[in-house]
């Protein structure tokens, strides 16, 4: 039985074996299982994800384009993943034992992929016997059952998709980032890693759109009026008929026809709605949810979420699907969490319902249902990350289940010299699921006093206030993850790296996505040379291609064909304008890296800049100012010479020196001021 | 020819990049996005064409392209524009 990774192994082998205690073995390093079920033996074994991966046969770096490709081990084709080599070695050994197979991995694209791959090559040719288990939690229960209703054969549909998802990636990726580096080493010497990619491309596209908005921002001026009414000798706050007044003259008039009157209550609007409790997490919905809630990273989330996956407290979290059918058990989920004294009040409010609805949404997903707590409690002290998610997904799952919640909205108009304000109450008259979200959902009431129609009420203050129209606001990991969903690029299993590797390429930086000057050359120049890579509609073309392949309705040669032959011209264009692209590039690569390196003004001449050097004769690096090499300024300050060091970004509070940011492997970074002779330093008072 | 060749050697006034006019694609849009606005401003308020730019200049929500356009139209140069 293969599984997807150790820990899931481990669990699997456990919850089939007779005594629930499988012989653990190992062959070099790679562990696996030996599970007694009466006179059967089941070995279960990991992989620790992708074994094998798509290379060019080309394995020169310097040569594009590219169309042939093949899959073969990662321990060939990455310099990081030598002890793949172990692994394939040890499941090729117990390989030529077996006389059945079970793919017990992720049931998901890459799951079956991953497994298809292995049966394939590590197996020899095992892919078409191997049955298949298909689990979404890793709960005893449901992997027996499971294990005794096991799927004839691997999907094979979904495995032609998963393939076809890893050739046109690396036939983009491969093809366009080379092109990138191999223009800029050619035409700077230097070698620096660049990058696009099918979805890569069109994501980076839509953060330089926006930053070019922000850009260009030219704020507008307007006006807001402020009032505030007494009543019963308390002041509210009353909002004028408009929110924003465009004119001056307009906002001066209205505060000089209103000052030092009294208003009539014209009109009393009370309502009353309902609002739906929110639908089960699919992973993205997730994801925000936890950016929203604790800044957690798309990446970050679906790690935990991984974890929790792992230790059988949460159903599979990689899912598109907004629903919770009958059988996943509610009332089974509710009596385990209830064990847990936190949620025990929660639970025993739902389990007196005499029938449980889940409010749905509309995502679906045929592999999984939506992510739900198993019942399952910790068998050990989660993390305070870890414990947060967990948390938010066991009340999220209680939420949906709850009544709608009714709230009342009272709107007071208030008519004054012809002028309209709006005074404004609210209030919730029935909790229902917003019992079970607390403290993930924060509403305040608003209690109004005793009014009626035809009552005065006096204006006690009013004035105009000029405000600005303000830039659209930058994507952050949670809006940009949405966006990619609502675009249709990329897939719940990829979107969280794709937003990672914009980060680790330099291309994007900070929790409020700022591009950089690479970031935006990068996109510029591909939509001058091959504007074809950007486009997001291209990319969704493909992605419903995959989906297709996947419903048997379109096969892998066609839709690998369509996207070569769109691909070629592209690179022979790229090719032709090699020495541009290289000069273009370079001169963005050399502003980004300078771009790390200046860590502010200097506050010695007051005209240059502080700049992080190397030193050709020692070798050592230390903090210089840029007018040294005008011999109009000498000031140097040492840094240290192990580790990472970055401009801060900041000046000291004490000295205002520019700091410094410095991190040693393994170790949390810390700030400095680079003044040696700063007050705030221990010595210097 | 020598025409053409004055068009490729012309580089933005304010970050020498590469343009094809006095200012590169970036603060052409940004330069574009000023002239626009600033008949939003005239309606808002009375205020001149230094005085907008000006404010501009100083404004937090205004963008950095946008800010330093204005910069450089408040310059002896970009008044002449």
């Amino acid at each position: 039985m293969l599984c997807e990774k150790p820990s899931a192994a481990s669990r699997i082998a456990k919850a089939l074996d007779d005594k629930g205690r499988p012989a653990e073995k190992r062959i070099g390093r790679v562990p696996y299982y030996e599970s007694r079920m009466g006179e059967r033996s089941l070995v279960v074994v990991p992989a620790i994800g992708h074994l094998y991966t798509v290379a060019p046969r080309v394995r020169n770096r310097n040569v594009y384009p590219i169309f042939d490709f093949e899959w073969v081990p990662r321990h060939e084709a990455e310099r990081d993943a030598k002890e793949i080599k172990d692994w394939i070695e040890a499941i090729s050994t117990l390989s030529k034992e077996a006389d059945e197979f079970i793919l017990a991995t992720d049931y998901d694209i890459e799951g079956a992929t991953l497994g298809y791959t292995i049966l394939k090559y590590a197996c020899g040719g095992k892919e078409k016997e191997a049955k298949r288990m298909k689990f979404s939690t890793l709960t005893v229960s449901e992997l027996k059952r499971s294990y005794e209703n096991l799927i004839e054969s691997i999907e094979f549909p979904m495995i032609e998709a998963g393939i076809c998802r890893h050739l046109l990636d690396a036939i983009y990726g491969i093809n366009l980032s080379r092109a990138m580096t191999v223009a800029a080493k050619s035409w700077s010497g230097k070698y620096a890693t660049l990058s696009t990619g099918r979805v890569q491309g069109p994501t980076l596209k839509f953060l330089t759109d926006r930053e070019k908005e922000i850009n260009c921002f030219v704020p507008v001026p307007f006006w807001r009026i402020n009032a505030k009414v007494e009543i019963n000798g308390s002041l509210f706050d009353v909002e004028y008929e408009k929110k924003t007044i465009k004119s001056q003259r307009e906002a001066v008039e209205i505060v000089e026809a209103c000052k030092g009157k009294k208003g009539e209550i014209a009109e009393i609007e009370v309502r009353e709605f309902r609002q739906n409790p929110p639908v089960p997490f699919d992973l993205g919905a997730l994801q925000r949810e936890a950016y929203s809630l604790f800044r957690y990273t798309p990446r970050r989330t679906s790690d935990i979420a991984e974890r929790l996956y792992l230790e059988a407290l949460i159903s599979y979290p990689r899912t598109s699907s907004q629903k919770l059918p009958e059988t996943i058990n509610y009332r089974g989920i509710l009596e385990s969490l209830r064990k847990e004294s936190r949620y025990k009040r929660l639970a025993d409010l739902l389990l007196e319902k005499e029938k449980l609805v889940p409010n749905e949404g509309k995502g679906y997903d045929p592999a999984h249902p939506a992510v739900y707590p198993t019942g399952n409690l910790p068998e050990r002290k989660l993390s305070i990350p870890e414990r947060r998610l967990w948390d938010l997904i066991v009340r999220r799952f209680m939420a949906v289940f709850g009544e709608p919640a009714v709230k009342q909205s009272v709107r007071v108009s208030i008519e004054i010299n012809g002028h309209t304000f709006y005074l404004r109450g609210r209030r919730i008259l029935k909790e229902g699921w917003i019992a079970f979200y607390r403290p993930y959902v924060q509403i305040e009431d608003v209690i109004l006093p005793p009014l009626e129609e035809g009552e005065m009420v006096e204006f006690k203050e009013i004035s105009h206030e000029q405000g600005f129209t303000k830039p659209p606001a930058r994507y952050n990991p949670g809006s940009l993850l949405k966006k990619m969903e609502d675009e249709g690029i990329g897939t719940k299993a990829t979107r969280a790296e794709i937003i990672d590797t914009l980060y680790t390429r330099g291309y994007v930086s900070g929790e409020r996505a700022v591009v950089s000057e690479l970031g935006l050359d990068v996109i510029d120049i591909l939509s001058r040379y091959c504007p074809e890579v950007i486009s997001v509609e291209f990319t969704r073309e493909l992605e419903k291609s995959m989906e297709n392949i996947q419903k048997g309705e379109e096969n892998l040669e066609n839709v690998i064909e369509k996207a070569t032959s769109r691909l070629k011209p592209v690179l022979f264009r790229l090719k032709e304008n090699e020495k541009q692209i290289g000069q273009e590039l370079s001169e963005a690569i050399r502003e980004t890296l300078m771009s790390r390196r200046i860590l502010g003004d200097c506050p010695v001449c007051g005209t240059g800049k502080l700049i992080i050097i190397r030193s050709r004769r020692t070798g050592k690096r230390f903090v210089g100012c840029t007018n040294f090499f005008k011999h109009t300024c000498k000031a140097s300050f040492p840094l240290p010479q192990r580790g990472v060091v970055t401009p801060a970004n900041m000046t000291c509070k004490k000295c205002g020196f520019p700091m410094i940011r410095f991190k040693l492997k393994g170790k949390r970074p810390f700030t400095f001021c680079i003044n040696p002779e700063c007050a705030g330093k221990k010595g210097n008072d | 020819m020598p025409e053409r060749k004055e068009m490729t050697r012309m580089n933005c006034e304010i970050c020498g990049r590469k343009a094809k006019s006095k200012f590169c694609e970036r603060h052409e849009e940004a330069y574009g996005s000023l002239l626009k606005t600033y008949e939003e401003w005239r309606k808002a308020m009375d205020i001149s064409w230094r005085d907008y730019l000006e404010e501009i200049k100083e404004n937090p929500y205004a963008g950095k392209w946008a800010k330093e356009v204005a910069e450089y139209l408040l310059t002896s140069e970009g008044l002449s524009l």
